[in-house]
C-alpha cells in the first residue's frame, strides 16, 4: 500500500561494504541482452557523466550468473528519467552531485572515479551509501543513481522475464506458502 | 435532430448510474444514459496486464505530462502511467477553490467513471451511523434506517460477486459474501495476536472487496494481477462497463449516449414536474435536448449538483432543488493518511503466490462502546501485510553482487501498515457553488469549492497515528515510522453531500427516496445525497440508495403518481 516508500529516490543505508565479484569476467553475459535491447542514445550525460554512472551502476548490480545494470541498460534508462522526467532543479543537483563524485575520487589518487582502482571505488562508495542524510553533493547522487539502479534493473523486460519471471494470472490466493530465502 | 424522447434519463454511467440503468431497463423502461466522457473499449483501454517495462517511463509515470495536463489528478496514486487516461483532463475540467482552503476533485469522465478505477472495498453502515447525526446535532436526520437499506445491500451485493468474511460486528453487519481469500501467514497471525491482546474490540479481517472469487453472472474469478484500477478483461471486479451496464444492454431497452454532457435539468412549472435535460454535444458542442418522464442524476455527488445549480427558474434562483437553501452544502469526504507502518517480526519464513488486490480491514472500534473525548464518530483501518521484495533496494545498506542476490533471493521482512479512513462531519460552511468567473471545456459553468477539514477530523487522524502505533507495538514491531499527512479534502475521493436526503423539505433537498422536493421525477442517488458519511467506503451504499429508488420510482410511475 505504501508503495511511495519504497519506490522514492533517497534511501537510508548504513552500509558494509561488499566487494563485487567477477564484473570483468562476466561481462560476456550481457552482450546478447545489448542487442535485445537495442541502442538508445544518450541526451543529458556526457560522455565522462556517463562512464561515472555506467561505472557505479554495475557496481552496485554487477554481472553475475545473472545479467547486471549495463546489460539491461540502465544507464540509458537514468539518462531518459533525466532528460524528460527530471525537473531541470532535480536535475542540476545529480550532475553537480556526479561532479563531487569525482571531486572526492580525485582525492584519492586519480583524476576521475572511473580511475580509481577497485578497492578505493568500493570504499568511496561504501563512504556515501552511508550518508544518508545530504541532500545535495556526491553522496545524494549516489542515493538517487543506486535508487534509478535498482527500479530500473528490476523494471527491464530481461529481468522481468527471465528472473523474476513475472505472472499475470493464478489460479486461486495463497497465503501461507514455504519460503526459504536463496542469498 | 429529432427530438428525443424516452421514458427515463440516467445521467453518468458511473457506479451509481449504472445501477440506475440495469434497474430502469430491467423494469421497462427505455432508458437513455447520458455520459460526458468517450466510451471505453476492455479490449483496448484495459491495461492491467502491461509490465513496467512496456511503458515509457516503467511506471513511474509522465510527470511533465501530468502536470501540465493534471495539476489535479495526479495527486491520486491510481493516476498513474497506465491509468490516468481514465481521469480527466484538469484544464478542460477546471473549478476553484479560495486559495486558503484546497480541494483535490478527483474526476474520471468515460463510460463506467471511477467504477473503473474504484478502490473496490465495500461495507455496510449500521444504526450507529445512521443515528449519529440526530443523536449528535450535526446536519439532519438520515430518513432510513439499517432495517430500510438491509434488503437493498442484499439485493446489490448478490449481483455484484463480493468477497469477504463474516464478523459478526455490530458495526459493520455482514453482507451476502463469496468464499473469502485467506490472510496471509502474517495477517493471521497478527489477527490472532491482536484479539487477545485487545479483547475483540480490534478485529483484522479481510477487506470486503468487490471482486470475484467465485465465477458470478458470466464473469470469471480473479486471477491475481493485482492491477485491477488499470481494468479487469476477465470482468472479476465490479464495475458498470464489466457488470450493470451489459446486463442492462441485455434488455434491449438501453440507449448509451457517450460525448453528452449535461447541462442543466428542464424543469415546467407548469406541471412542477422535470421535462428532460439540456445536454452539450462532448464533441461538436452543440447543445440539444432529451426528454423523459423520470430522471435520474448521478453524474458524482458535486456534478449531480453543479447540473442542479446550474438548472435555475424563476421560482428556484438558486437551482433546482435549492428551496431549502441546503443545495450544495454540506460537502463531505473522508480523511486518511493517518497510520503506521512496522516490520512483524514473525511468519519470516512464508510467503504469498498471486497478487491479491487489496488486503486488510480493521472495523472502527472508536466510539462505539465507550467514548472518546476528543472526538465524535471513528474511523476503520485498511492496510496489508506484505514482503517489500526487490522494491526494499532503494534503502536498503549495500551494492554489488551479495546485494543483488539478496534483492533477487529474499523478500525482505514483512512489513504491516495500517492506514485509517475516518468519517468527517456534515458541516453548512463546507459547500460548492457556480463560479461566476469560470466555465468548462462546454461553457458549462465550473464549480467553486469551500472545503476544509473540522478540528474533529484532525484529532480523529491524530488519533489514527496513536492507535495504529499500539497495534504494532502489541504485534512487536519494529522500525515503526508514523505518518499524518496534512491532505486537503477530496483527496480520499469519497466526496458527497451537497443535495442531502431528510425528512424535511425546509432542511433538505432529496426526500426517503432520493427525489427532488422541488421536482418529484428527478431522483439524485450518487454520493451528493448522504446526510452524513460514516467511516465506511461509500460506493455500495450509491448503488444500494440507487436500487431502492429505482424501485420506488418506477412503482410510482406505474401509479401515475409522478
Amino acid at each position: 500500500m505504501r508503495r511511495r516508500e519504497v519506490v522514492r529516490f533517497l534511501g537510508a543505508a548504513l552500509a558494509l561494504p561488499f566487494l563485487p565479484s567477477g564484473a570483468e569476467a562476466a561481462i560476456q553475459l550481457g552482450k546478447s541482452l545489448h542487442e535485445r535491447l537495442g541502442d538508445v542514445p544518450f541526451r543529458t550525460l556526457n560522455g565522462d557523466q556517463r562512464a561515472l554512472v555506467t561505472n557505479i551502476a554495475e557496481l552496485i548490480i554487477p554481472e553475475t550468473d545473472t545479467p547486471g545494470a549495463t546489460s539491461v541498460k540502465v544507464p540509458e534508462f537514468i539518462d531518459l528519467i533525466l532528460t524528460e522526467w527530471a525537473s531541470d532543479d532535480e536535475k542540476a543537483t545529480f550532475l553537480a552531485g556526479l561532479s563531487d563524485i569525482d571531486a572526492r575520487a580525485s582525492t584519492m589518487g586519480a583524476a576521475r572515479f572511473v580511475g580509481l582502482p577497485a578497492a578505493k571505488k568500493v570504499e568511496l562508495m561504501t563512504t556515501l551509501d552511508a550518508a544518508t542524510a545530504d541532500k545535495t553533493g556526491a553522496a545524494f547522487a549516489f542515493h538517487r543513481l543506486k535508487a534509478l539502479t535498482v527500479y530500473g534493473y528490476f523494471t527491464s523486460k530481461p529481468v522481468e522475464e527471465d528472473i523474476l519471471k513475472v505472472q499475470m494470472f493464478f489460479n486461486g490466493y495463497q497465503g501461507n506458502v514455504p519460503f526459504t530465502r536463496a542469498v | 435532430m429529432p427530438p428525443m424522447t424516452y421514458d427515463a434519463i440516467v445521467v453518468g454511467s458511473g457506479i451509481s448510474g449504472g445501477w440506475a440503468a440495469k434497474e430502469l431497463t430491467e423494469k421497462g423502461l427505455r432508458t437513455i444514459v447520458l455520459e460526458a466522457g468517450r466510451p471505453i473499449d476492455p479490449a483496448v483501454d484495459y491495461v492491467e496486464h502491461v509490465l513496467p517495462w512496456e511503458k515509457r517511463y516503467r511506471g513511474m509515470g509522465n510527470r511533465k505530462q501530468r502536470e501540465r495536463y493534471q495539476p489535479i489528478q495526479r495527486h491520486t496514486g491510481a493516476c498513474d502511467e497506465w491509468s490516468s487516461k481514465f481521469f480527466v483532463n484538469d484544464l478542460d475540467n477546471p473549478y476553484s477553490f479560495p486559495d486558503d482552503k484546497p480541494f483535490y476533485w478527483i474526476r474520471g469522465r468515460q463510460v463506467g467513471g471511477r467504477s473503473i478505477m474504484w478502490g473496490r472495498c465495500v461495507y455496510r453502515w449500521s444504526d450507529l451511523d445512521f443515528e449519529a447525526n440526530a443523536k449528535e446535532g450535526y446536519g439532519v436526520d438520515w430518513p432510513l434506517r439499517y432495517k430500510d437499506l438491509a434488503p437493498w445491500w442484499s439485493y446489490v451485493e448478490k449481483f455484484v460477486g463480493i468477497q469477504g468474511r463474516k464478523e459478526n460486528l455490530p458495526q459493520v453487519p455482514d453482507g451476502e459474501f463469496q468464499t473469502p481469500w485467506p490472510l496471509n501467514a502474517a495477517e493471521q497471525k497478527s489477527r490472532d495476536i491482536l484479539l487477545t491482546k485487545f479483547g475483540g474490540e480490534r478485529v483484522i479481517t479481510n477487506a470486503r472487496l468487490a471482486i470475484l472469487t467465485e465465477d458470478h453472472g458470466g464473469r470469471q474469478k480473479c486471477h491475481l494481477c493485482g492491477h485491477c484500477a488499470r481494468g479487469c478483461i476477465t470482468l472479476s471486479y465490479f464495475s458498470s462497463i464489466n457488470a450493470t451496464l451489459p446486463a442492462a444492454r441485455k434488455t434491449g431497452r438501453l440507449t448509451l449516449r457517450p460525448f453528452s454532457v449535461v447541462h442543466s435539468v428542464i424543469y415546467d412549472p407548469a406541471k412542477r414536474r422535470a421535462t428532460g435535460v439540456r445536454v452539450v454535444d462532448g464533441n461538436t458542442k452543440e447543445m440539444f435536448d432529451v426528454y423523459a418522464k423520470v430522471i435520474f442524476l448521478n453524474a458524482s455527488a458535486m456534478e449531480s449538483t453543479r447540473i442542479l445549480l446550474n438548472s435555475s427558474t424563476p421560482e428556484f434562483p438558486g437551482g433546482l432543488g435549492s428551496s431549502s437553501g441546503e443545495l450544495g452544502h454540506n460537502l463531505m469526504d473522508h480523511i486518511m493518511d493517518g497510520g503506521a507502518v512496522g516490520t512483524l517480526p514473525f511468519a519470516t519464513d512464508r510467503r504469498e503466490i498471486g497478487n491479491r488486490p487489496d488486503a486488510i480491514y480493521v472495523p472502527r472500534f472508536r466510539n462505539i462502546k465507550t467514548k472518546q473525548p476528543n472526538f465524535l464518530r471513528g474511523y476503520g483501518f485498511e492496510g496489508r501485510a506484505y514482503r517489500p521484495n526487490w522494491e526494499r533496494g532503494a534503502e536498503m545498506p549495500g551494492f554489488g553482487a551479495s546485494f543483488k542476490k539478496s534483492l533477487i533471493g529474499d523478500l525482505g521482512p514483512w512489513e504491516m501498515d495500517f492506514g485509517g479512513f475516518g468519517e468527517m462531519l456534515p458541516r453548512h460552511e463546507n459547500y460548492v457553488a457556480l463560479d461566476p468567473n469560470l466555465v468548462d471545456a462546454w461553457g458549462i459553468p465550473a464549480l467553486r469549492v469551500n472545503c476544509t477539514y473540522s478540528e474533529n477530523e484532525k484529532k480523529m487522524q491524530e488519533d489514527m497515528v496513536v492507535t495504529a502505533t499500539e497495534m504494532l507495538e502489541a504485534l512487536g514491531a519494529t522500525n515503526i515510522r508514523t505518518y499524518k499527512e496534512d491532505n486537503p479534502p477530496g483527496l480520499v475521493i469519497h466526496e458527497s453531500g451537497t443535495a442531502r436526503m431528510g425528512r424535511d423539505p425546509k432542511t433538505s433537498v432529496l426526500n426517503a427516496h432520493n427525489q427532488v422536493w422541488d421536482a418529484p421525477n428527478v431522483f439524485v442517488t450518487d454520493g451528493a445525497c448522504m446526510p452524513s458519511t460514516a467511516n465506511q467506503n461509500p460506493s455500495i451504499t450509491y448503488m444500494a440508495l440507487t436500487a431502492r429508488a429505482v424501485d420506488y420510482a418506477v412503482k410510482q410511475l406505474n401509479r401515475r403518481e409522478l
